[in-house]
């Protein structure tokens, strides 16, 4: 991951400062029109987008559908031109560039896709070798490359088959590994797990993530998952509307959402929800003998501290449970906790005041008799 | 059963005209493949937004095609006559029928060929853009091999249609099956004679049927092969 550019303390001059890391993909204020049929005018699916992806980093776009994500990712590699603001890849600025030219530069891009568009009529290891057919490599190269590549994407046994007779998660390996066959720097991915059941979504995020760490390339993602940005995004852009409305270290967009869009995705995964029975009974006010409902949210540091044992013990009051969970967030540990403790006071102060202390976030959704 | 009633010099006459048939159909079906196929492969890509965008030429070349194709075999054959002598130098005969069999047949490929190719998975075409692949490689490593099943099947129907017309190009002097049916068979009056190349054309068309049906399931590899 990148670190934040410092501003130079000893720098002297007005001159721009070289950016010594500079993001392999940068939107700058970047947006796209289509032009529109008959009555209905132009559509715009992209506006302002500013977005920079650093080298070497995992970047995840989320939007629902029609937000606008996979125009966004098919500008990398020149399949939607942007109409308006600049996007530089690698230093050099694409925006003018010729078919000829992006024809170029997608042989050093590799892109995967949610329904894998795997070539039926050939072998998963003339899959592989279509890539390297069309930038014309020479036939031994093609072999050896190839053989390798199956082997990483643990396909090796698999190389004269056909797509028809793999599983799903076989197929992505399959696309992961053509699209790796170019040598490419950056690695794009198109709900490249959308498809795929939970268990076998696990086992593609994880070759993504050995993809980036071992070879050192580039990826960026889109997804409607929230999953797949919490299990292996560095960074992540929230999109709506065609626009980007949050973004951000993974850790920090998923703990603590600022737009509801990303407020919306992330309940899901980090939120408790009240549980059904709960909910009904849930009054705002609290009367003689009801105990408070509290949402306490752990993140960082005090996450894996003993909180409910310290309030019983400390306070001395019962707490009770009634629904948690506590999980991992880019590799940091994340869970939010619905406990009820006795509403009347001063108790309800003190176990407040006591999680306050701790830094854990914790607001009382109501109470129940 | 046919030796009894049938002589056999009209056997002789039988073989030969089956095997103007096939050299008809064969010359007429190649050729139509030849031209069919990059005209069906232009009119499957060449619409706005497409590889080889050129709306108007496929608005032109689709209305040509249309047209030879609603205008009925028949009078096809005579219509262009004067082409025919031009190209075989004769309009009689087996090598002259095979110049409007081909007439025919390349539309009516071309659209075959359109409509295997249209059934191409786009998001194939555009893993293939992704890669950097020029159109043509498009074409050549991706629509084709993956139309290939259709193609198959298509080619099948197309060579079952013309075993049809060449049958047909018998009636203005053009050899082969249909000449034998309509010369010895109804104006001799030798229902024996035309039962036979009924039931030969019956082999024929199974024959190719069965062919092309096996050929289209070898090449799909779409279907898991136990």
């Amino acid at each position: 991951m990148n670190a934040p550019v410092k501003p130079d303390a000893f720098r002297v001059g007005t001159g721009p400062v070289p950016d010594p890391n500079p993001p392999i993909i940068r939107f700058e204020q970047v947006g796209k029109t289509y032009a529109g049929r008959g009555a209905q005018g132009p559509v715009a699916a992209l506006s302002g987008i500013d977005l920079d992806v650093p080298q070497g980093a995992i970047v995840g776009v989320i939007g629902r559908s029609g937000a606008g994500k996979s125009t966004l990712i098919r500008l990398v590699n020149g399949l939607e031109r942007a109409t308006s603001g600049r996007l530089l890849i690698d230093g050099e600025d694409v925006t003018g560039l010729t078919e000829a030219g992006w024809r170029a530069r997608r042989r050093a891009t590799g892109m995967i896709f949610q329904h894998f568009n795997l070539l039926s009529s050939r072998t998963v290891f003339d899959n592989v070798a279509l890539p390297l057919e069309i930038a014309g490599t020479p036939k031994p190269q093609i072999e050896q490359r190839i053989a390798r590549l199956l082997d990483l994407v643990g396909l090796a046994d698999k190389r004269e088959r056909y797509p028809a007779e793999l599983s799903g998660g076989q197929k992505q390996r399959v696309g992961i590994a053509r699209a790796l066959a170019s040598e490419p720097k950056v690695l794009l991915c198109d709900e490249a797990t959308s498809a795929l059941d939970p268990e076998t979504t696990k086992s593609i995020l994880a070759l993504l993530k050995q993809v980036n760490r071992d070879l050192g390339i580039t990826i960026l993602l889109i997804t409607h998952e929230i999953p797949v940005i919490k299990e292996i995004c560095d960074r992540v852009a929230v999109i709506e509307g065609g626009r980007i409305v949050e973004e951000g270290e993974t850790f920090s967009v998923l703990t603590d959402p600022q737009h509801p869009t990303t407020a919306r995705f992330v309940e899901a995964v980090t939120g408790v929800e009240v549980p059904a029975y709960l909910a009904g009974q849930i009054h705002t006010q609290a009367r003689e003998g009801d105990q408070a409902v509290l949402r306490i949210t752990f993140t960082g540091e005090n996450s894996t501290a003993p909180v409910i044992s310290r309030l019983s013990s400390t306070i001395g009051i019962d707490v009770n449970i009634l629904a948690g969970r506590i999980d991992a967030i880019a590799g940091r540990p994340f869970g939010s906790l619905l406990v009820s403790v006795p509403s009347q006071q001063p108790k309800l102060a003190a176990v407040l005041g006591a999680l306050n202390s701790l830094e854990l976030k914790a607001e009382v959704i109501g109470h129940v008799s | 059963m046919f030796p009894e009633i049938i002589s056999p010099q009209i056997l002789a006459l039988i073989g030969q005209a089956t095997l103007d048939t096939l050299q008809m159909v064969a010359v007429a079906a190649g050729l139509g493949t030849v031209l069919g196929l990059p005209l069906g492969v232009f009119l499957a890509t060449s619409k706005r937004g497409e590889l080889f965008a050129a709306q108007l030429v496929n608005t032109l070349l689709g209305t040509l095609v249309n047209a030879t194709r609603s205008t009925p075999f028949i009078i096809l054959v005579v219509a262009i006559i004067p082409f025919t002598r031009l190209i075989a130098g004769t309009s009689i005969g087996t090598n002259a029928a095979i110049v409007p069999l081909t007439v025919a047949a390349t539309p009516f490929i071309a659209r075959l060929i359109e409509g295997a190719i249209r059934e191409v998975d786009q998001g194939l075409v555009e893993a293939a853009r992704s890669m950097g692949a020029t159109p043509l490689q498009i074409v050549r490593k991706v629509l084709v091999p993956e139309a290939l099943p259709a193609i198959a099947l298509g080619l099948t129907l197309a060579i079952v249609s013309l075993i049809g017309f060449s049958a047909m190009v018998g009636a203005v002097g053009g050899g082969g099956l249909g000449d034998l049916g309509i010369r010895y068979g109804y104006q001799r009056f030798m229902p024996e004679v035309m039962a036979a190349v009924v039931a030969v054309l019956i082999v024929l068309v199974q024959t190719v049927q069965t062919i092309g049906d096996h050929l289209a399931r070898r090449l799909n590899k779409r279907l898991r092969h136990a």
